[in-house]
């Protein structure tokens, strides 16, 4: 009688994990999972029954790790990279009818306003790309990107629209990109989570915790939030009067008496958990290491803008929006904190900078105003991220990816006035074109993707859906977007959505 | 990538079923094969069919076509299906390889087989009536028993021996009732249970069952099922008071309200005859969708989306089956077509709700003494108005705009400021009565007409749909000419000839008692989730469930739990790490890890902190400052103090896009939507919680303060410790064990005395009497390494 292996149906072969009543491949002896100091990435021979040890792609792979760049809210297309002299000459000017017709908007009521970029453009680099004054130094590495000029969505307001472009669905329930990415290919250091989130801007984006959450995948596999502020990972840090020698002890007796009890029981499950014990006391020394951007040298402090050990004070606020400060060093301390993890191995880095909804009705969403501000908080940390990476020699395998959840219309947003008012002037969310950019990890460097129209309302060439940008990711990670899945609700789910309408957009490989 | 297992599985549990030299069943053997391999061209959906050839309809499949019938009974050699199956032309050969499906050799020599036996046609397997084990079999446990057996025999597997008498004694309270016994209790039990082990087993069931912490305890399941949460969702996921409704859940599991009921009640109390107020709080069930209150939303999407919701939940909580793939196209590989979707959609488009900010209709719930105080401070409002407007009336110019003196003299501005405070006071009255979110139907006249939606998009409405429950075949239909609504939703839900409701809810009990259920994919019946393991089993709990039981949840955990079955000792011999790794024959009991309220109800209860007070508003335990940043919301976490710190888990307050983070880390998901088993994982994060979480620290303080106060060496306390935490009778080298951790911590605080008051401080302990605060911190650490043990977490 041949009994059938311990598959779980709702599990690929592929990714046998090391669940709750599951078999492990061997038993491994408690005294080979404990006291291991080595944090040298892709060193370890994996655990047989760590669901994060790290995998072979699946088809060959251009990026080995990722570093996502989110503006939450939304950052406005026009007055960052879409140079549209006649879209200036239209300010004021009523907007046409057809431009309005059928189509629905967040705040937008009536017939609005035309409105211009109030910031001046040039071209940048070898690639002549144009962008606005905006992004100073940026525009240094302008010709060690790709900009795509012509994405798309289908979703126009910030909490569907980010739960779309993160997990694939306008909805709650499916797991994010980066978890994704966690569960198809592992983690490549042991001692450190394989998907982190970090975030700034004073608040979480709308969509919650969702956006990093692992849906229907086991939560081993959601994005872990390091913190910039208090400890870095929740519960991190013992208790005061714990001593590293006490805890040491401490975890000794543990795993002790947990050997007693696998002698007796002998669940392998045991051993499982006695390894995370362990996984965690490494952790507890290898994240505030790695967490510590005071180790960084001046020069690249400086580079990237970073102020180790700061706090915003718009942290503790309830609308920090009109109180932000252009030299607010948040985001540069994330990115640079988002190179050390990479480095260290973590395999897909999310930042999130909340503060880009700029609909010009409130004090402190303004493109204006307020815009120039939040370009001067991530404008110098972008560029050093860029070109720290490639001094490095990391941005070759790493894909960085930079943008929001939608455009932002041409039109001025008039629910709250209708007239020019200094301080005031914004735009409504509009799906139908957007900026991205993505660097590295196998990108094509220096190219311009895409286009709209005089007034950057409709996409004229190359239209790059939310979809293509999910495959392309995967894609370039070694992850077919086509056969990438998890078996739930008897279906072969895929990050890219059950139809085929999703492409890899070869145009932007190098 | 589809693992091959079920099949395999089938084929031995067919083998159980009918004996092995039974013909091949096409329910369980055929019917999913060719599901996985055929059906997304050739199955359900119209508009992916290819060659008008359907495999979920033996008319198709057996009719005459160019070339022959695909399927000619008793010869395979005529049936296109083998041919097709066997030809080596790349062309030809079905399923065509760019799909990515292939049958195994021993998959198709099924299929030869089944043709060359005449290819007998069926339903899905769990669309057919329950089957009926025969007779000898016996009732109740020794059914249970009987089947399991059967399974053992296919396998060269027994059962374990039985569990020891303390071992069991925490298990059954633990799965019963949420929390651990005292050792007292279990060491009575095991004093039982040595003279009569089933009679002792017997009565400590019942006494479990009887128990007000029962309800508490399986609430949990049902409300995540119910996605229960105290806000809103969405970008601003503001508050709601919903927690009457849970309460509603707890009392009702506690009467052991029969599922029947308690799915009416749900669905549709409102539509009762002179529904009572319970009843009405009942049907928040579905008003637990979400609401968005973000600026420039189009409420009607998300009103749309919200019954979207229900109508999914429906599916999944009743039926296990994905109803919500059929909101864009037809279901390919369940009957559930694009148009039924939208039927079952219309039952549940007549409800007022329209994702309105004050979250309405809602159902305020004042007891007398509070409708006396209203009416006091209403009469003291409506006074003090009047004075005001006699003071008012007194000065002839005063109610005229222009009249700003007199409004501004002394005895008016007084009058006016006793006018709103008696307002003031009224409405905070109001504030404090708690009401909440419940279904109302629409007025005739207000009735929403539903179209199906094109691809899903509710701003491309097709044409125009009846409300109709599915029609699954087999089941029974709505009736001709009667108005489909809520009301009779639930009624055909829980309808004798429905054998799916009580499938999936025997399902979903076994697997909260054995780790796995019999369908591993709880929430997925349909044609391409897992097969039962043990199709018999399952159909027999099913009808001990609703038949023997009248849908008494009690009556089925008590066959269960009395059962040998469930009785065994959980053991890991080489037999049986080879033979059922995964114990899928159930030759052992399950371990499982605690779920994350367990694990934090059973710490407080063993440290003597938990507090039993039942219901209530939510709750808001110590957590870490700052993780609350929804954008737009300015609630706030405020730690509880007192009592509140220490309430069961199910209490704590549950804030959808920030929940409590030690709940997140043992596996519990959001609530944003309906969630039918959580995955368990094990992870360093949740090592980091029982380590670290000052809740847990503050638990092994309190332990500590136990221990302490029991006379005796340190070896005597370190076995109190062990004892009050694993219940079970201890080993003396797990005593050495705790106390060598004890002493260790105890000479390293001697050294160190500010650490043993730091860690003190930190777990917010008690000071006692006579207890050097090196030795209270180091028995606390002793303890908290006790907490740690996979033991601990588990149960065994």
């Amino acid at each position: 009688m041949t009994t059938p292996p311990p598959l779980p149906a709702a599990m690929t072969r592929r990714h046998l994990l090391g669940r709750s009543g599951v078999a492990l491949g061997t038993l491994a002896g408690l005294a080979g999972l404990t006291g291991c100091d080595d944090r040298q990435a892709d060193q370890e021979p994996p655990a047989p029954s760590d669901p994060l040890a790290a995998k072979p792609p699946m088809i060959p792979a251009r990026a080995t790790r990722v570093i996502y760049l989110h503006m939450a809210g939304s950052p406005s297309h026009l007055d960052l990279f879409e140079y549209k002299p006649e879209l200036a000459k239209l300010t004021g000017q009523p907007c046409p009818e057809s431009l309005l017709k059928g189509k629905r908007f967040a705040f937008i009521k009536g017939v609005p306003k035309m409105l211009g970029s109030p910031f001046s453009f040039s071209q940048h680099g070898q690639s002549g790309q144009w962008l606005s004054e905006l992004l100073p130094h940026f525009a240094t590495v302008i010709d060690e990107v790709a900009v795509v000029r012509s994405v798309i969505t289908d979703q126009f307001n910030h909490a569907p629209a980010q739960l779309f472009l993160h997990t694939g669905q306008p909805r709650f329930g499916y797991p994010s990109l980066g978890s994704w990415v966690n569960y198809g290919l592992g983690s490549r250091n042991r001692d450190l989570p394989g998907f982190v989130v970090l975030s700034s801007g004073g608040k979480t984006p709308d969509a919650g915790k969702s956006v990093w959450g692992s849906g229907f995948l086991p939560s081993v596999y959601q994005g872990v939030q390091c913190r910039t502020v208090g400890e870095p990972v929740l519960y991190l840090s013992d208790p005061p009067g714990m001593s590293r020698t006490l805890r040491r002890g401490m975890l000794d007796s543990v795993q002790a008496l947990n050997r007693i009890e696998h002698d007796q029981v002998g669940d392998p499950e045991t051993l499982t958990r006695a390894a995370q014990f362990e996984l965690a006391y490494r952790m507890q020394t290898s994240v505030p290491e790695v967490m510590d951007i005071s180790k960084e040298p001046k020069h690249i402090l400086d580079l990237y803008g970073a102020r180790p050990g700061y706090v915003a004070p718009t942290d503790a606020m309830g609308d920090p929006r009109a109180h932000y400060k252009g030299d607010d060093p948040t985001f540069a301390n994330n990115c640079l904190l988002a190179r050390r993890l990479v480095e260290s191995g973590v395999r897909f880095v999310q930042l999130y900078d909340w503060g880009w909804d700029h609909h010009g009705a409130s004090p402190g969403e303004s493109i204006d105003e307020t815009l120039p501000i939040k370009c001067q908080q991530i404008d110098r940390a972008v560029a050093a991220l860029i070109t720290d990476l490639k001094n490095r020699g990391l941005l070759d395998e790493t894909l960085v990816v930079w943008g929001g959840e939608f455009g932002r219309t041409p039109m001025m947003q008039n629910d709250v006035r209708d007239t020019l008012v200094k301080g005031f002037m914004g735009r409504d969310h509009h799906p139908y074109a957007n900026t991205m950019w993505m660097a590295g990890g196998g990108i094509k460097p220096g190219l311009a993707l895409g286009a709209t129209d005089e007034i950057g309302y409709y996409i004229t060439e190359h239209p790059v859906t939310i979809r293509d940008l999910q495959a392309t990711i995967l894609h370039q990670l070694g992850l077919n977007p086509f056969r990438f899945s998890y078996r739930y609700q008897g279906l072969d789910q895929r990050l890219i959505g059950p139809t085929n309408e999703g492409r890899v957009v070869t145009e932007l490989l190098s | 990538m589809r693992s091959l297992v079920p099949l395999l599985l089938l084929a031995t549990a067919m083998s159980m079923l009918t004996g092995s030299d039974a013909p091949i069943s096409f329910s369980l053997q055929i019917r999913p094969l060719l599901s996985e391999k055929c059906f997304s061209c050739h199955g359900p959906d119209a508009t992916h069919r290819e060659a008008k050839l359907r495999f979920d309809d033996e008319a198709s499949a057996k009719g005459e076509r160019k070339g022959g019938p695909a399927i000619v009974p008793r010869d395979p050699a005529a049936s296109q299906v083998w041919q097709r199956l066997i030809t080596s032309d790349s062309d030809d050969v079905m399923p065509p390889p760019k799909s990515h499906r292939t049958l195994d050799a021993a998959q198709k020599s099924l299929i030869k087989q089944w043709i060359a036996e005449s290819a007998p046609w069926g339903r899905h397997w769990a669309f057919e009536p329950l089957l009926s084990a025969d007779g000898e079999i016996g009732r109740g446990a020794h059914a249970i028993d009987a089947l399991v057996a059967q399974g053992h025999a296919a396998h060269g597997l027994a059962f374990a021996p039985p569990a020891d008498a303390r071992v069991l004694a925490r298990r059954l309270a633990l799965d019963l009732i949420g929390l651990p016994p005292t050792p007292e209790r279990a060491d009575a039990f095991a004093a039982a249970f040595a003279v009569d082990a089933d009679a002792a087993v017997a009565g400590y069931v019942d006494e479990l069952l009887a128990s007000p912490r029962y309800g508490e305890h399986w609430a949990r399941m049902w409300l995540d099922l119910a996605r229960y949460a105290d806000t809103k969702g969405y970008e601003k996921d503001l508050a709601r008071q919903m927690w009457l409704y849970r309460d509603w859940v707890i009392n009702a599991l506690n009467d052991d309200m029969p599922f029947d009921r308690f799915t009416i009640e749900q669905l549709a109390g409102d539509l009762l005859p002179d529904p009572t107020r319970e009843q009405l709080i009942a049907t928040a069930f579905q008003r637990n969708t979400m609401t968005n209150d973000e600026g420039g939303i189009d409420k009607e999407e998300y009103r749309v989306l919200a019954v979207k919701d229900r109508v999914d939940t429906t599916g999944q909580v009743w039926l296990g089956l994905s109803v919500g793939c059929a909101k864009c196209h037809s279901h390919k590989y369940d009957p559930i077509s694009h148009e039924d979707y939208y039927r079952l959609f219309a039952i549940y488009n007549q409800s007022a709700d329209a994702n309105l900010w004050d979250d309405s209709p809602k159902l305020a719930l004042s007891s007398p003494a509070q409708d006396a105080e209203r009416a006091t401070l209403e009469a003291a409002v409506a006074e003090a108005k009047t004075a005001l407007d006699a003071l008012r009336a007194a000065d002839p110019h005063a109610v005229r705009k222009d009249a700003v003196v007199p409004e501004d003299s002394p005895q008016i501005v007084a009058a006016k400021k006793a006018w709103q405070a008696a307002k003031d006071r009224l409405n905070e009255h109001q504030a404090g009565i708690p009401s909440v979110l419940v279904m109302r139907e629409l007025p005739v006249d207000k009735r929403r007409t539903t179209h199906v939606q094109v691809r899903g998009n509710f701003l491309n409405p097709g044409a125009v749909v009846q409300p109709a429950v599915l029609p699954l075949p087999g089941f029974p239909a709505s009736a001709p000419g009667m108005r489909v609504d809520r009301l009779a939703l639930a009624r055909w839900l829980v309808d004798a000839g429905n054998p799916l409701t009580p499938r999936v809810m025997a399902n979903r009990i076994w697997a909260r008692l054995f780790g796995t259920g019999l369908v591993e994919t709880e929430e997925d019946f349909g044609a391409l989730g897992s097969l039962p393991s043990h199709p018999l089993l399952l159909d027999q709990l099913a009808r001990i469930y609703r038949d023997e039981g009248a849908w008494s949840l009690k009556h089925l955990l008590r066959t269960i739990a009395i059962s040998r079955t469930y009785r065994q000792a959980a053991v890991f011999d080489a037999q049986r790490l080879e033979h059922d790794p995964a114990n899928r024959w159930l030759s052992r009991a399950g371990r499982l890890r605690l779920t994350a309220e367990q694990l934090r109800d059973q710490t407080l209860c063993v440290a003597g902190l938990l507090s039993g007070k039942i219901g209530g508003p939510s709750v808001m335990p110590p957590q870490p400052d700052g993780l609350w940043h929804s954008t737009y919301n300015a609630t706030t976490w405020v730690n509880a103090s007192g009592e509140d710190r220490y309430r069961r888990a199910l209490y704590t307050y549950w804030k959808r896009t920030t929940p409590y983070p030690s709940m997140t880390a043992f596996d519990a998901g959001s609530r944003e939507v309906c969630q039918v088993r959580r995955i368990h994982t094990d992870t360093p994060l949740q090592a980091l919680v029982t380590l670290n979480d000052p809740v847990y620290l503050e638990a092994a303080a309190a332990l500590a303060g136990c221990v302490l106060a029991q006379p005796g060496d340190e070896a005597k306390r370190a076995e109190r410790g062990l004892r009050l935490a694993l219940i079970r009778q201890v080993r003396s080298e797990e005593i050495a064990a705790v106390v060598a951790a004890y002493q260790r911590a105890e000479g390293s605080f001697a050294m160190a005395p500010d650490d043993a008051q730091a860690l003190l401080k930190a777990a917010s302990a008690r000071t006692i009497a006579g207890i050097p605060p090196a030795e209270q911190a180091a028995w606390t650490v002793a303890m908290s390494v006790i907490i740690n043990l996979d033991e601990f977490v588990s149960r065994n």
